[in-house]
């Protein structure tokens, strides 16, 4: 283990970054740099495992342990990784395509098998690499190549589908809120057990402003609620407006804190309950504000690594598992 | 890694770079625009913009120092988030070199 403090230039690598230019990726790699270097683990511990797209040419970027696998297939990938030497942090990278269309069915399981993986999903909602291709997560009526009247399919909520998949540790969090961001990205690094966050990435050249205000740092507040366990939901410049649980309907209402009796009458966020999880993960723009932070931590939850896998207690045994083999 | 600002900004600030920073990370003075070093993403969105190619990479010869100067300023001016008209006589100056003795070390005015 290095003892010294480690910086985020410790964790470049020598590549030249390629994206183009203005993308959200590159805000979100200085954030990970961030956070790894605030983790402390040596870059030798950490390995990142991307599939194919955009964002999934991370791995190069950092001087971390990588591996660029095949479309979909990154956290299966990664899945075997951590198995194989559970000491790793192990992180996996990808976009909305990758994640949920070409791998759905791979990111369903590691959040259901509940690995130790920090899964990050970066949304742009348009399939990017190919050059402009409606994706699983673009909205109705994106006008892309492939859908030139506009796309007729509802898109895939992605915290609803990792909360339905089982996922423990659900986040969400956006590229530009560079202050926001690397807390989101500790949490889920410090959960034991498959966390997802989903970033909202923009894509400036084939779906530029796609998440609207979310992602502008002046505007931000008007459009998003700021999760913290234990506090209430509270949103807008001013903080002049919050979210009030309707027990009729099991959502959540928006007003003004001027029309509330009470300011006690605002929702207290509880990231432990999973049915306000959902309820959360339901609100989108416009009518609500996005969610953005923590909206589910399952507490103590109990993951998978080699020790359970092959049974074993206590200190993890390779030669036993090697036995095995 | 950055991208900072050279002296061919003194005296034209044509802020178009500001425009399409996707962190705002632009800095103002009274005749200058500085990038904060610690803020940029290193996206090279804004080096294009620029008319009078003032924006470099710290990859670049020399560019030590002008991120030095961008450091520096970067903490004392104010965010500017927002293009805005440039100096009457920014044409005037377009295009000329070494204009370091024109820098104003003022901030911008409100």
């Amino acid at each position: 283990m290095n003892v010294m403090q480690l910086k985020a230039s410790d964790f470049e690598s020598d590549q030249e970054v390629r994206w183009c230019p203005g993308c959200g990726d590159y805000a979100i790699l200085k954030v990970v740099k961030t956070v790894l270097a605030d983790i402390g683990h040596s870059p030798d511990d950490v390995v990142f495992v991307a599939g194919i797209g955009c964002a999934a040419r991370f791995p190069y970027y950092l001087s971390t342990y990588g591996f660029h696998t095949i479309h979909g297939r990154s956290a299966a990938v990664a899945t075997g990784v951590k198995l194989a030497n559970p000491d790793l942090d192990v992180w996996v990278v990808g976009g909305d395509g990758d994640f949920l269309s070409i791998g759905g069915n791979h990111t369903l399981h590691a959040l259901r098998r509940n690995v130790d993986l920090n899964l990050l999903l970066f949304n742009n909602a348009i399939y990017g690499l190919t050059k402009g291709q409606y994706s699983p997560t673009s909205p109705v009526g994106t006008r892309s190549p492939s859908t030139p009247g506009g796309s007729v399919e509802q898109p895939v909520n992605a915290v609803s589908f990792a909360l339905g998949a089982g996922a423990k540790f659900v986040a969400r969090g956006a590229d530009t809120l560079q202050t926001h961001l690397p807390t989101v990205l500790k949490r889920a690094h410090d959960y034991k057990g498959a966390s997802f966050v989903e970033i909202l990435q923009n894509c400036i050249v084939y779906h530029d402003g796609a998440f609207g205000a979310i992602n502008d740092r002046s505007e931000s507040q008007n459009v998003t609620v700021r999760l913290e366990h234990g506090q209430p939901m509270l949103f807008g410049k001013e903080n002049d407006k919050g979210l009030v649980f309707n027990e009729q309907t099991g959502t959540f209402d928006v007003d003004e804190l001027t029309n509330l009796k009470s300011e006690d009458d605002v929702a207290i966020h509880d990231e432990t309950n999973i049915d306000r999880a959902f309820a959360l993960a339901q609100m989108e723009q416009p009518g609500h504000p996005v969610p953005l932070g923590v909206l589910y931590a399952e507490p103590a939850a109990e993951f998978v690594d080699a020790r359970g896998f092959t049974g074993t207690k206590g200190a993890w045994d390779r030669d036993a598992l090697k036995a095995l083999l | 890694m950055t991208y900072a600002v050279t002296e061919a900004c003194i005296n034209c600030k044509f802020t178009d770079c500001v425009e399409v920073c996707p962190v705002d990370c632009f800095y103002e003075g009274e005749n200058m625009l500085v990038i904060h070093p610690d803020e940029c993403i290193d996206c090279g969105v804004c080096e294009p913009e620029c008319p009078e190619e003032a924006i470099i990479a710290d990859t670049e010869p020399d560019a030590e120092k002008w991120v030095a100067l961008n450091q520096k300023y970067s903490e004392i001016w104010p965010n500017i988030t927002e293009r805005k008209d440039p100096p009457a006589d920014a044409q005037k100056w377009s295009g000329k070199l070494d204009k370091m003795d024109y820098i104003s070390p003022a901030p911008a005015s409100a």
